[in-house]
């Protein structure tokens, strides 16, 4: 209890500091010209803020993550009617809860530090963005207390809360996480404001701080952010098992870990099938604001890294489902779907060929003279919106299609109407696939106020079919008969790799991301509002971001590693300690008994 | 197993690598764009030729004023109409207005004509986050103006104090000075003025017979407005006769009255008065009404002047829609 104690008293003395030094940096004495900018020596004040910023968001996004899927995970324990499988998925949700523990220090200190970078190198910004959102600078460390306090009581009452008790432990996991959306929606509205001001009269006076809060792009980032995080914590979680899966020493550990792999895994693809539909709104929201700054975002200097994102999202798909295909190898009678997986496999590369064109080529003048201008003549039609939203919608559809068979790999339906089920599926998913290429073709020969309007027809097919699916697919599922039990832990190590690999593209993706969602304000700390006036008031190449995010990317793997490596410590320690102790009782016992000779 | 994870941390670590590594060539090898802020155009009125005010103005359009972003000219762009020809369908747009007053207009006011099929989406160019100043609002419409048309935009309509530097923190608004006069009370006297001018907020004729005053603070300068109620005739803008309005107005005015009229006048930007958004025109601040001061841009357009000769021509002309040509499609109509 001491150890908790110290933790919490250092989180929550460390955050009370900041924002002790940010008012006093922020109450600058009047007639003293405020000081603008601070320069940060060597590497410079964007890099060292960028550095802060995005591991600070990468740690925030797997602490506020993690806790939405361990809760849900602990409830499926709980409503589990086999006792193994209760103590199953309890022992998941635990060791879910262990990497949150681990992580949420390293939150505190990078937020700390993201702040005292801010409050010094930024003083003037930090003191406007200050005096508008001050309410909430006061809010925001109790509400981070509060979870800190319920994380700390969630995982150290888990032995304690069990039986009987166990409500009160899944009500601490659902406070921890209501905690933590309120933390995630209190930064949100920091940072979308930068975006899309609101409630401020024309001079940035404020007026209205529930506008300034709510602001058009502030719910569609909540959204967007909050299925981001589940993601990345599942991608994470799920490489965390891969690396104990690939270093396990025995066959339970390993069928464990693999387990614990699948599930991360599983979480992560399940939001992810999502996270476009979020991503697709808070576009639109961007263009409905302002849209100049939608189309610098999609059309301007940026448009070139929307084809890096779509080759990540491919990667992120093909891994994805490479890793299921490869599971359904230890699934007896999943070899049944083999051919649809090769099906699979060629649309996925496909819809990423599609996704990944360019609209204008990088060509020579000769190459454009010959191709008759920047577009090329066929690969020119598939690099606009009405093929790539296509392409989109198809892939997903298609990775959802590998989990069902995964579901279903073992299992025989016993239910009279199956043939017509899976008939009702195959309708449902082709009308699906129809209408989106219906739509996407149809969006070649109308205007494109007409076209944006189509890929909410795509979104709603897609969406509606996946639901509607999913719901057959429970209930001719249910009391299924059992080909053979899954062989968890009979995976070859390449299937790990997959797992890696997605957790990396998905981190990188996060940063690229968050430099798409920085950059459109280009030379604006708050967009229209206040203007950025340093040496650095330019928005850097694709290049120079590629080589920060691949830093911060790094830096964070390499924090994750070592903290996971402390946490392992600590594992070892606790098996030495039980060995010395069931040793130390032994050798009483045999005292008692006499049989001891020294 | 034993044997292969002795080293599976150091073949996680290189694997991590390897895939960062090849993110990274990638987005280092494809075009490489970088977003500069905008620079300030600043004109010396010496040696200032049209055609040199053009191609600021196009510099402008294609860089600082995003223009190119929605317009196109010579094809129907996505979002906003065709600009090829603007030049000579501007001046037949609105009656008793030049091409160029009507251009200013449209830029500033963009939303007060939508064209149908198009949605209202363009921004007032003179606002942030565009903030064009006053001289490149000019060379934007000698731009547009050569596009078909007759450049007017003369060096002496470029004001002499335009804003050089941008402004650093909130507002981003240009540099300003105190206006003495409460625009409150202005409003009030300004009841007279509805008899024929168009006034937000007061009120408009049956007939208007006097110019739309909706955004005269944005596109006149104080001295202006001064002068055009102490000596309505001397400059008339173009489509309206001269000695329409009573050149004994300013006379019979106060002091105290005729600066609170100034003053409130200068606060009719042509955005809606209840919006408090950034970007979408406002009424004066609480505060400044409250001190009887009104705040205003240093550096405001000057309502160019009439063209007698053609006002006769243009009275006689039909409208032919009331679409704003910069952001309305109804000019291919004209075509």
């Amino acid at each position: 209890m001491r150890k908790i104690n110290r933790k919490v008293f250092f989180i929550f003395s460390l955050l009370f500091f900041v924002i002790l030094l940010g008012s006093a940096f922020a109450q600058q004495p009047a007639g003293d010209q405020p000081m603008e900018y601070r320069a940060f020596p060597y590497i410079g004040s964007r890099q060292i803020m960028w550095i802060a910023a995005q591991l600070h968001l990468m740690f925030a996004a797997f602490i506020l993550g993690v806790p939405i899927f361990a809760v849900i995970v602990e409830f499926i324990g709980f409503y589990a009617r086999d006792p193994m499988q209760r103590l199953r998925y309890d022992k998941l949700a635990k060791e879910f809860t262990k990497l949150l523990l681990i992580a949420f220090s390293a939150t505190a200190i990078w937020g700390a530090i993201l702040t005292f970078l801010f409050i010094t190198l930024y003083p003037k910004f930090f003191n406007y963005l200050s005096n508008i959102f001050s309410p909430t600078l006061w809010i925001y460390p109790f509400l981070f207390f509060g979870e800190t306090f319920t994380l700390y009581l969630y995982w150290y009452g888990w032995e304690w809360l069990q039986g009987e008790k166990k409500k009160f432990h899944l009500a601490l996991g659902v406070l921890l996480n209501l905690f933590g959306i309120a933390v995630l929606f209190i930064t949100d509205a920091w940072t979308t404001f930068m975006m899309s001001p609101s409630g401020i009269d024309e001079k940035g006076n404020l007026v209205s701080l529930w506008k300034a809060i709510n602001n058009p792009l502030w719910m569609p980032l909540n959204i967007h952010r909050l299925i981001a995080n589940i993601v990345f914590g599942g991608s994470i979680a799920a490489a965390y098992a891969a690396f104990r899966f690939l270093s396990s020493k025995t066959e339970e550990e390993r069928a464990h870990y693999d387990w614990m792999g699948y599930i991360g895994n599983f979480i992560a693809i399940q939001a992810f099938i999502v996270l476009p539909f979020a991503g697709y709104w808070f576009g639109r929201e961007i263009y409905a604001f302002d849209q100049q700054l939608g189309i610098t975002m999609m059309g301007g200097f940026l448009s070139w890294l929307w084809i890096i994102q779509a080759i990540l999202i491919g990667i992120i798909f093909l891994a994805s489902n490479y890793y299921l295909w490869i599971g359904m190898e230890r699934i007896p009678g999943a070899e049944r779907y083999r051919l649809y997986t090769r099906l699979i496999l060629l649309v996925l590369v496909v819809g990423t060929l599609v996704w990944a064109t360019p609209h204008s080529l990088v060509a020579s003048l000769e190459e454009a003279r010959k191709m008759g201008g920047a577009h090329h003549p066929l690969l020119g039609v598939l690099g606009v919106m009405s093929a790539k939203n296509t392409a989109v919608n198809i892939m997903i559809l298609s990775t959802f299609l590998s989990f069902l068979f995964y579901r279903r790999g073992n299992k025989i339906s016993r239910v009279s109407w199956a043939k017509t089920g899976v008939v009702i599926q195959g309708l449902i998913l082709f009308l699906a696939a129809f209408i989106v290429v219906f739509y996407g073709v149809r969006g070649y020969f109308v205007e494109a106020i007409v076209r944006i309007g189509y890929s909410v027809y795509q979104v709603l097919a897609v969406l509606s079919a996946i639901i509607l699916t999913m719901i057959l697919d429970i209930f001719m599922l249910r009391n299924a008969e059992e080909i053979g039990p899954i062989r968890w832990g009979k995976m070859p190590p390449r299937s790990q790799y997959a797992l890696f690999l997605v957790a990396i593209t998905f981190t990188w993706l996060m940063g690229l991301m968050g430099y798409a969602r920085s950059a459109i304000r280009q030379h604006w700390h708050v967009y229209g509002v206040m203007r950025d006036t340093s040496p650095e008031a330019f928005s850097p190449t694709l290049g120079f971001a590629a080589d920060m995010v691949s830093i911060c990317v790094l830096l964070f793997f390499a924090l994750v590693f070592f903290i996971f490596w402390i946490g392992h410590l600590g594992e070892k320690t606790k098996i030495l300690e039980e060995r010395v102790e069931e040793e130390v009782e032994g050798i009483t016992t045999a005292k008692l008994k006499g049989g001891y000779t020294a | 197993m034993n044997g292969s994870n002795q080293f599976i941390g150091l073949k996680v670590v290189l694997f991590t690598l390897i895939v960062i590594g090849i993110f990274t060539y990638y987005a280092n090898s494809i075009p490489q764009l970088e977003s500069r802020p905008p620079q300030e155009l600043s004109l010396s009125k010496e040696n200032l030729t049209p055609e040199a005010l053009v191609q600021a103005g196009k510099d402008i359009f294609y860089g600082k004023g995003t223009c190119a972003l929605c317009h196109a000219i010579g094809e129907k762009g996505p979002r906003a109409p065709d600009l090829a020809g603007i030049g000579a369908r501007a001046a037949t747009r609105e009656p008793g207005k030049s091409a160029k007053e009507y251009l200013i207009e449209s830029l500033i006011n963009p939303t007060a004509y939508v064209v149908e099929g198009y949605p209202p989406i363009m921004p007032a160019v003179n606002k942030p986050p565009i903030s064009l100043n006053p001289t490149e609002i000019l060379a934007v419409v000698a731009f547009l103006e050569s596009l078909g048309g007759t450049v007017d935009v003369k060096p002496s309509d470029i004001p002499s104090e335009t804003s050089a530097t941008p402004t650093s923190v909130a507002p981003a608004a240009p540099a300003s000075l105190k206006l003495p006069g409460n625009p409150e009370a202005g409003k009030a006297v300004a009841e007279v003025c509805v008899q024929c001018h168009i006034i937000p907020g007061v009120g408009k004729p049956r007939r208007p017979r006097a110019p739309d005053l909706s955004a005269i603070g944005a596109i006149a300068t104080p001295d202006y407005i001064i002068e055009s109620i102490l000596d309505p005739d001397a400059k008339v803008v173009a489509g309206y006769p001269a000695g329409l309005m009573p050149k004994d107005f300013g006379e019979k005015l106060k002091a105290q009255e005729f600066m609170d009229l100034v003053a409130f006048l200068m606060t009719l930007k042509g955005g809606s008065p209840e919006s408090s958004e950034p970007g979408k025109g406002a009424q004066p601040a609480e505060g400044q009404k409250k001190e009887g001061v009104q705040e205003t841009k240093a550096s405001s357009l000057p309502v160019p002047e009439a063209k007698p000769a053609e006002t006769e021509k243009k009275e006689g002309a039909e409208t032919q829609g009331s679409k704003n040509p910069t952001t309305g499609s109804e000019q291919n109509k004209s075509q």
